[in-house]
């Protein structure tokens, strides 16, 4: 029943709040005592106040009035329980300290006052019950109530100014219980008013007054703040380079990297030796800082060299003239020449199919015979070795016991003759090719008259000597000095001989159907290397180490002296059509000579790293090829155009491996196939490649 | 559980296995579900259980399948999808036996390189030799006759006429610039190796003779030179006959120089610019001629003059027309690369099978006489392959020779028999082209 004591408590501080006012009307009352009607306070009270009064007195009235029906209300749930209520209402109660009785109750009859306990009795009781402070005296029902502990919780909450009941939370989170989106309709329908779309007045009026003050100069606008002024210390200097049109940025210092690090890492840090060496060095050369390890930053001594750098530094930047680099915007393929694709200009020799085997030593020299159907070989082995170029097989070999440095086929096909230049001789040998009637003709060419036929009869008779061979069945040159190299005329008569120490008599040009012999007419201002016969007219050609003289036979005399430049002639090669040669060198260069041009090349190849040892045209394809020590053949295509102002196009197409070096040496030879688009190379490994499209 | 999951997740293939072969290899049609991941070892394995189903004892042997006239090579849904072939539908597969050799038998030395070969007749091997010698080989690998005569090495064998029973003859080109031709008679003699000499030397080469071919007929021969001509020459078999007769008199007297009857070149076929080097004579007024001038001819033989001119781009070293209606030019060279081209087609100059599996230069190529498809190629890599046009790898590889194959030709229909470098005629039988 909490909340009935609860309104019991309201009740006793109106009854004790009524008392207060009572007070101040005390005398008036006694007035009411001493006349011993004390009943009805109503109607006293209503004859002294006005309206406001009396409704205030009615809701008192109310109150009081409530009280009797609560109470009966308690009477009707809890009739033996509860006593008999005192009707006296809002009056002192000293009213009764004299009376036996202290009110009526609801039937108006007098409720008795309780008995008194002695103040022993009180005290007594006091100290016995723990919990006597909690027990308060009612003396308008003169009895002893006992707050309960929730009304003491009650009593404190309101004693320290909160709200009284525990479960009242003043600070519960707001709930907005309205639902703003579903909202149809507008909370105001008006429509948008005017003045938001037409200009103020007010503010027109307020911005002709500041312009007004402006012009007056009684306002002054705001002055633009002025900005820090700093710069990107690091940052690219291109505005500066704009200033100033010809103004050179300055070399920026190099960086530190991790070596300037107060501690870096363990591999920066000489070690003593390296410092000591240091020590031993150039000033120039010597490093210019050591880096050292500090164990933390506190501790990094001043830097010794700081004013000597910064002064070194400057004294760079302004004693240094700049100047600034001219730097060309070119494209570097733009560069490049506009060469043809190399798939335009097949067929030309690719992959290696074919190989012949059979030498013990490096082939020095190869010859491919004029139909194309065989290839002569010739060995540091000391052999000569015919082939079938279509399947590999030897068909001869020929014993000589010494180094075979030349081997050339005669050009004509109705003439299977191979001339072989083996040390200080040189060999006419029939390979026996051919039906009788061939054999015949070769025999007879082959013989000789007079065994030992004198040459020129009169001034060369020591260095030179024809010779019948019977042991290869054929002609035998005994030469005086070892020589080089053998070569053909096309048609097959003529053929020269080169001895490199042959002085002035080294380049012989002999013919076969007389069996004479005599020595080029003219001065060779050099060392003989090789020499070659013009394809079509009677023009020679002969290379010494540093350049190429061609020579008119007829007319004997000298044409011309390509300078080629080269530190050391290796091998020379006229293009069918004799306008061009190609030159290779030893150290590995190919020149390009157009001899309608100019005695200076047209153009210089530079490809191989090493010697080349041989260059080779093509008898029909628009092909040339070098072979070098570096193991590879190059492959060219070189057109040459009728038109004379057109140059020869020059393409490098392919580059041949596969032989294997040996003793330094790596290609020997090479030669095109008189008809295929094939290319036969000889290499130091014994072994003569073929190579086709 | 993982291996029925690998089970499910394989797509099947409804298939039916078709065949062209006799009854004991024929199969029920019946359309079966296979996986279709089989390749040929797969399929070959079902073909094997479905006959040995029908049969008890069956001896399993491989089989090729082809599907759509081609030739599996791949496992089956890498074929279909190569193909574009729907996997959807009953696959019809047709088997065939496979075209391998089954057997090896022992090689026939010779003393020198083997250069030519030829096994149109049944009863005998012709090979040529670079020793200068021919030779005639029986079945059993026992050389019955020797053809001797030839100064130089042998480039090229012919067999005249190999139908004939009796007589048969056979003409030899070399490199000493003859053609020979040599009558052996077919039964073994009995001191052998007989010795057998020409009954005519052609000559009239200027330089190496490079090939032989003889008319179907069998009157006339013609011969391919290094001088870059083609000569035809007639068989006068009559006067020949005769002629064997005095060598047989003669022979007894030791005079057997005077009896070689030498003969003139009938007509010469000019055009090539290098070296003829394979010539074929398959028709009675045509023959074909492959060049080192990058060229194949074809020859009116009436007229002499060139109807077609096929530029191959690559020096050619063998010619062979065959295949099907006998009008396809097979052709290889100086690369690895055979070539087949079909004369028929308007602008014939593209080849229409291009077969690249060998390493080296193809130096012999030949259609098998009965089949449209079969051919073989033998190269410098030391390898023979055996070609169907249905399939671009080659159905088998014979890598019996230890250096280069000079030659090699079909014999019997079964057999292939090559020679090469390393001196030995191999024989490889037992390869059923049906």
């Amino acid at each position: 029943m909490p909340k009935v004591e609860s309104s019991d408590i309201m009740k006793k501080k109106d009854s004790q709040s009524s008392n207060f006012q009572f007070r101040e009307s005390e005398d008036d009352y006694e007035d009411y005592e001493s006349s011993g009607e004390s009943d009805a306070g109503e109607t006293e009270s209503s004859g002294h106040e006005d309206l406001s009064n009396t409704e205030s007195d009615d809701g008192l009235e109310d109150e009081d009035g409530s009280e009797p029906s609560e109470a009966a209300e308690e009477s009707d749930s809890s009739e033996d329980e509860v006593a008999p209520r005192n009707t006296v209402g809002d009056i002192p109660l000293w009213f009764y300290r004299d009376e036996k009785h202290i009110g009526y109750d609801i039937a108006g009859k007098k409720i008795k006052k309780k008995e008194r306990e002695s103040k022993l009795d009180s005290f007594l009781a006091n100290v016995d019950d723990s919990r006597n402070w909690a027990k308060l005296y009612d003396e308008l029902e003169d009895e002893e109530i006992e707050l309960t502990k929730e009304e003491i919780r009650h009593v404190h909450r309101l004693i320290q100014g909160k709200a009284p009941h525990g479960e009242f939370d003043p600070y519960a989170p707001y709930v907005d219980w309205f639902k703003w989106d579903d909202a149809k309709h507008p909370l105001s329908n008006a429509p948008e008013p005017k003045r938001r779309f037409i200009p103020s007045k007010w503010e027109a009026k307020m911005v002709l007054r500041y312009i007004a003050a402006i012009r007056a100069g009684l306002l002054k606008p705001d002055e633009p703040k002025e900005e820090p002024n700093f710069y990107l210390l690091w940052g690219n200097e291109s505005t500066s380079a704009e200033r100033h049109l010809s103004y050179i940025p300055a070399p920026k210092p190099k960086l530190p990297g991790h070596e300037e690090s107060y501690n870096p890492s363990p591999e920066f840090i000489p070690t003593q030796e390296e410092i000591n060496s240091y020590q031993l060095m150039d000033e120039e050369d010597r490093p210019k800082f050591i880096p050292k390890s500090i164990s933390s930053l506190r501790a990094i001594p001043a830097y010794e060299n700081a004013v000597k750098d910064s002064f070194e530094r400057c004294l760079d930047l302004y004693l240094c003239p700049r100047v600034r680099k001219k730097r060309l915007n070119i494209d570097p393929e733009s560069l490049k020449p506009k060469l043809p694709s190399r798939r335009d200009l097949r067929p030309y020799p690719v992959t290696c199919y074919l190989e012949y085997r059979g030498h013990k030593g490096a082939v020095m020299s190869i010859s491919v015979e004029a139909s194309g159907q065989w290839i002569a070989s010739g060995s540091t082995d000391g052999t000569i070795r015919i082939w079938e170029v279509e399947t590999g097989r030897c068909l001869k070999v020929w014993e000589f016991g010494e180094t075979v440095r030349s081997v050339s086929w005669n050009p004509l096909p109705e003439l299977p003759i191979l001339a072989v230049s083996v040390e200080q001789d040189v060999f006419l040998i029939n390979t026996g090719l051919g039906n009788e009637e061939v054999q015949k003709k070769v025999k007879e060419l082959l013989s000789l008259e007079r065994p030992t036929s004198q040459v020129e009869s009169g001034d060369l008779p020591s260095i030179l000597s024809w010779l019948q061979d019977n042991k290869y069945g054929g002609l035998k040159l005994r030469h005086f000095k070892t020589v080089a190299s053998v070569e053909w005329h096309r048609k097959g008569d003529y053929f020269s001989t080169v001895m490199p120490a042959g002085e002035s008599r080294a380049i012989l040009i002999h013919r076969l159907s007389d069996k004479l012999t005599q020595r080029l007419p003219f001065k060779l201002r050099g060392l003989p290397v090789t020499s070659v016969f013009h394809p079509t007219r009677s023009i020679f050609f002969a290379s010494t180490k540093k350049n190429v003289r061609v020579y008119n036979l007829q007319q004997q005399k000298l044409i011309k002296t390509l300078e080629t430049g080269l530190r050391e002639i290796s091998s020379i090669a006229v293009h069918p059509a004799g306008d061009n040669i190609i030159v290779g060198s030893k150290e590995g260069k190919l020149c390009w000579f157009d001899m309608d041009l100019s005695s200076k090349p047209f153009r210089i190849l530079k490809c191989h790293p090493k010697d080349i040892n041989n260059v080779a045209f093509h008898r029909s394809y628009p092909l040339f090829a070098s072979c070098s020590d570096d193991c590879t053949a190059y492959v060219f295509h070189g057109t040459v155009y009728s038109d004379l102002n057109q140059n020869p196009l020059i393409v490098p197409l392919e580059i041949l491996r596969g032989h294997t070096g040996s003793n330094g040496r790596g290609v020997l030879d090479c030669k095109f196939h008189p008809r295929q688009p094939w290319l036969f190379t000889a290499g130091a490994d014994s072994h003569i490649k073929l190579y086709c499209h | 559980m993982e291996m029925d999951g690998n089970i499910e997740e394989e797509r099947r293939i409804q298939a039916r296995f078709v065949t062209k072969l006799k009854p004991p290899f024929k199969a029920p049609t019946a359309s079966i579900a296979i996986p279709s991941n089989l390749t040929r070892l797969g399929l070959s394995t079902i073909v094997n259980s479905l006959l040995q189903a029908g049969n008890p004892d069956w001896e399993s042997q491989p089989f090729d399948f082809l599907i759509d006239g081609e030739f599996v090579r791949m496992s089956l849904d890498q074929f279909l999808l190569a193909k574009g072939i729907s996997a959807e539908k009953i696959l019809e597969i047709e088997y065939v036996k496979v075209v391998a050799p089954r057997k090896e038998h022992e090689p026939l030395l010779h003393d020198d390189w083997v250069s030519a070969v030829d096994g149109s007749c049944s009863q005998f091997i012709l090979t040529g030799c670079y020793d200068g010698f021919g030779r005639v080989w029986k079945a059993a690998g026992l050389c019955t006759h020797v053809l001797e005569g030839h100064t130089g090495p042998i480039t090229a064998v012919n067999i005249v006429n190999p139908e004939v029973a009796d007589g048969i003859i056979m003409a030899t080109a070399s490199k000493d610039q003859t053609v020979r031709l040599w009558k052996v008679d077919a039964e073994q003699p009995t001191n052998y190796p007989a010795k057998v000499r020409a009954f005519k030397i052609m000559r009239g080469h200027n330089a190496s003779v490079q090939s032989v071919a003889a008319q179907p007929s069998g009157n006339m021969i013609c011969s391919g030179s290094w001088d870059c001509t083609i000569n035809l020459w007639q068989i006068d078999d009559s006067s020949a006959e005769g002629n064997l007769v005095s060598t047989k008199k003669r022979k007894v007297k030791n005079e057997v120089d005077e009896s070689l009857f030498e003969g003139e070149a009938l007509s010469t076929l000019v055009g090539h610019k290098q070296c003829v080097s394979s010539v074929v004579w398959p028709q009675k007024d045509s023959l074909y001629s492959a060049s080192s001038d990058h060229s194949i001819r074809q020859w009116d033989v009436e007229t002499g003059k060139d109807l077609l001119n096929l530029f191959s781009g690559k020096a050619l070293n063998c010619l062979h027309v065959g295949g099907e209606s006998s009008s396809l030019i097979a052709a290889g060279g100086s690369d690895p690369i055979l070539r087949v081209w079909d004369p028929r087609k308007p602008g014939t100059s593209a080849p229409i099978y291009q077969f690249s599996s060998h390493n080296s230069w193809i130096s012999a190529c030949k259609w098998h006489d009965k089949s449209w498809y079969h051919l073989l190629s033998a190269s410098y890599d030391g390898k023979v392959m055996l070609w169907d046009l249905r399939t671009a790898w080659p159905l088998s590889v014979i890598e019996l020779h230890e250096d280069k194959v000079l030659c090699a030709d079909w014999w019997k229909g079964d057999s292939v028999v090559s020679g090469g470098v390393d001196s030995k005629l191999c024989i490889s039988s037992e390869i059923s082209v049906q």
